[in-house]
């Protein structure tokens, strides 16, 4: 290949890839987008998406299939949406939640041993441990026996915590207490990890602890949050005696109907007297 | 993992089978997240050699000769009576029409076991066949649409697929015993589907005499003529004159709003490229070359031929099972799962049977979102007052994703309006478990009843079974017509 057919092809692609960024190809149902090289061969295919059987198969996957390619590589469409994917998860583990989301909810907020963001993402084991004064914070909020105790956490999302807070909370809170159990005052809790649940329940003496919390942000979704909860939680329990309930999020388990089913495994937990696999 | 053992019967025209399957049930869901319960095998363990339907004369079946046959197949089959979880036992065909067939189903409910659905209608038969057939698997495998045909005595069953979602139905009484012959080969029998059609096609055929093989020729190209426009999802004059009594003009199958849409969208294309199966007993005499004409003392090798013969045949595909699919759909294909996360209030509420549905319109079900209930509380009192049952199930389509406050205002909308002993709910949505637990803090009733992730539709009516995996969920049939149980 001399300079001018190097020239003529690195226009040509330049030319594809401006039309998809363009919105062009979406215009037109299966067209392809064909660069004219001494081969005649074609550089940038559409994804094979626009079959309406593929489609319908794709549609049973998050992962990125049939998307087709430009040359070796990915098409400039699917690799703007990977890059956007992929910010989103790193924007939802970085921020911290929304100022007012605490306060909306009428939650209390406390703070594990974690000075910062960037403290909580390094050093896991200050996440899971509290100062003094936040022990007395949630103390406070608790003074009397209760059996069951339910808290939220940012963990590594704090979307998701944003996104299903505010409809498994209340469900959950308003299904125990119609189980008749005695149920704890709620709180948030920043730069908080699952193991938080160990010193909480120390402090507060609940029989069962449940902490909601974000999963960490795949590509698939950030918004997906966690149950974990344990009967008798204490430092340096095994993690076989921890229950969990994943997925929860729109395209999972939507928030309501998981807090239902929380109710009733928190309420089993608190009768059995076990959780985990125990 | 759970084993339920099914039952199915099929009291077809012409035909009688017994059929016993397996039906594996697991939570497939893995260990960190809400259970998922899933049918994840179905297995037939027994099937019945084919018997004739004994009938008493022309319209009545023989009830006891019948349960003869049926006891006699539990016993071959080393089943205890009585021991079967679900299944069902369906008359099909001319069949259901004939005068006692409540009689026949009250004899046979005796083997019925916990839960045994009685039940038939053009709709419903339509899809068990097509199911049975394993034209729905062809159709999800290869991704295609494909339309079985099951051709029995009386009627032939149509049901349209597309990759797997079962798009539509309809029936029409053409069928292998539109004419029986005797011995020698005079003709002793004209149905009145026949006669229509020989009227139509201004031939004549008369009783005692032996007919002429020209006529039997046409009558049959007419028929399969007929067959074909229908597989498309298209009608004729005559076809409307031979639909059978109680099923739809093609009526697109109910269910989830995307396979409605997908199944609007492939009519409007039409079928006419879709592959063909066919089943039930005339499905052999169109494989099977070699039948003499009077084989079997019908119609039936004829139409088969005709069918071979014919532009149908083209696109025709063996799905797999032919005289067995109705009771193997009967068997294996009626019974599905509700939800895993669902509400009930006692497990002794169950086995709960012919539960008829109100499908709730979008509009009122909005207004039920917003807390108000008056235009439903009247249509649904209405409704159950019209059914003359004890309760009815109020079907709602849910939210993929709903928030607090609004499950709050809809709880209380369906315990200020709802009716009956239980209450009754079922939604398309995962939402069961929180709207039952909302509902059962505000309401007066003494049980409540709430399930996800079922499609019954319009006059359509429930059976639930008795809960499963550990009462995570409850098998459920949705049926199209009951017959005095």
């Amino acid at each position: 290949m001399n300079e001018h057919d190097m020239r003529r092809l690195a226009d040509a692609i330049c030319e594809a890839v401006m039309a998809e960024i363009s919105g062009q190809h979406a215009d037109v149902d299966g067209r392809e987008i064909v660069v004219d090289v001494s081969s005649g061969s074609k550089i940038v295919t559409p994804p094979v998406s626009e079959n309406a059987e593929i489609l319908s198969m794709k549609k049973t996957t998050p992962a990125r299939v049939a998307v087709g390619r430009a040359g070796a590589r990915l098409r400039t469409e699917t690799y703007l949406a990977f890059r956007a994917d992929h910010a989103a998860a790193r924007d939802a583990v970085l921020p911290d939640v929304a100022p007012d989301f605490s306060e909306r909810l009428g939650l209390e907020t406390v703070v594990t041993r974690c000075a910062d963001k960037n403290e909580f993402l390094t050093r896991p084991d200050l996440g899971r441990v509290f100062p003094r004064e936040s022990l007395e914070k949630i103390r406070a909020l608790n003074p009397e026996p209760i059996d069951v105790l339910v808290y939220l956490a940012d963990g590594l999302s704090s979307r998701a915590v944003e996104a299903n807070g505010e409809t498994i909370l209340p469900i959950l809170l308003e299904g125990l207490r119609a189980a008749g159990l005695r149920v704890g005052q709620p709180f948030f809790v920043q730069y908080g990890r699952v193991g938080t649940m160990e010193e909480i329940a120390q402090t507060t003496g609940a029989a069962v602890t449940c902490v909601l919390l974000g999963e960490r942000p795949g590509l698939g979704s950030a918004q997906s949050m966690s149950a974990y909860f344990a009967y008798n939680a204490r430092p340096g329990m095994p993690e076989s005696e921890r229950t969990v309930v994943s997925n929860i999020y729109s395209g999972g388990i939507n928030a309501a109907e998981a807090g239902a089913y929380l109710t009733e495994a928190l309420e089993r937990a608190w009768r059995e007297k076990k959780s985990g696999v125990a | 993992m759970e084993k339920l053992l099914s039952v199915g019967i099929d009291v077809g025209t012409s035909t009688t089978q017994v059929l016993f399957s397996e039906l594996s049930v697991a939570d497939t869901s893995g260990h960190f997240r809400v259970p998922e319960a899933k049918i994840t095998d179905k297995r037939v363990l027994y099937r019945s050699p084919v018997y004739s339907t004994p009938l008493l004369d022309s319209s009545r079946i023989d009830a006891d000769a019948l349960r003869q046959i049926v006891a006699q197949e539990y016993a071959h089959a080393q089943i205890p009576i009585g021991g079967t979880d679900t299944g069902a036992v369906i008359i099909t065909g001319e069949s259901a029409r004939k005068e006692n067939a409540a009689a026949v189903l009250a004899g046979l409910s005796g083997f019925a076991g916990k839960f045994v659905v009685a039940a038939a209608g053009p709709d419903l038969e339509s899809r068990i066949a097509g199911q049975g057939s394993g034209a729905q698997e062809l159709s999800r495998v290869q991704k295609c649409a494909v339309v079985n045909l099951d051709i029995g005595g009386g009627t032939t069953n149509l049901a349209f697929f597309q990759s797997g979602d079962f798009v539509g139905c309809s029936c029409y009484d053409i069928g292998g015993r539109l004419l029986r012959f005797a011995a020698d080969e005079r003709l002793c029998a004209i149905s009145a589907a026949a006669q229509i059609t020989a009227d139509y096609l201004g031939l004549r055929f008369a009783i005692g005499t032996i007919p002429d093989r020209a006529a039997l020729e046409q009558l049959a190209a007419a028929l399969a003529a007929e067959l074909d426009t229908a597989a498309q999802g298209k009608s004729s004059a005559l076809l409307e004159k031979l639909r059978t009594h109680g099923s739809k003009t093609f009526s697109a199958a109910r269910g989830r709003d995307l396979a409605f849409a997908a199944a609007n969208r492939t009519l409007q294309r039409g079928f006419g490229d879709a592959l063909v199966s066919f089943s039930g007993g005339v499905a052999d005499c169109v494989w099977d070359e070699t039948l003499p004409p009077l084989a079997y003392g019908d119609f039936g090798v004829h139409l088969g031929r005709a069918i071979r013969g014919g532009v149908l045949f083209g696109r025709a595909v063996r799905a797999g099972e032919t005289i067995r699919a109705t009771v193997i759909g009967a068997g294996s294909h009626t019974t599905e799962l509700s939800g895993s996360t669902v509400y009930y209030s006692s497990e002794e509420l169950f086995p709960l049977q012919n539960i008829p549905v109100y499908a709730v319109p979008p509009e009122q079900e909005a207004e039920l979102w917003r807390g108000e209930c008056e235009g439903f509380a009247q249509d649904f009192a209405d409704f159950l007052r019209q059914t003359d049952s004890p309760c009815a199930a109020a079907e709602l389509s849910g939210k993929a994703n709903p928030g607090y406050r609004e499950l709050t205002l809809l709880a209380r909308a369906l315990a200020r309006s709802l009716a009956g002993e239980p209450l009754i709910v079922l939604l398309h949505e995962d939402n069961a478990k929180v709207l039952g637990q909302l509902m059962s803090r505000v309401t007066s009733a003494q049980h409540l009843v709430v399930l996800d992730s079922i499609h019954a539709g319009a006059n359509t009516y429930l059976d639930i079974g008795r809960p499963i995996l550990g009462g995570v969920t409850l098998p459920v049939v949705v049926k199209t017509l009951i017959l005095g149980v």
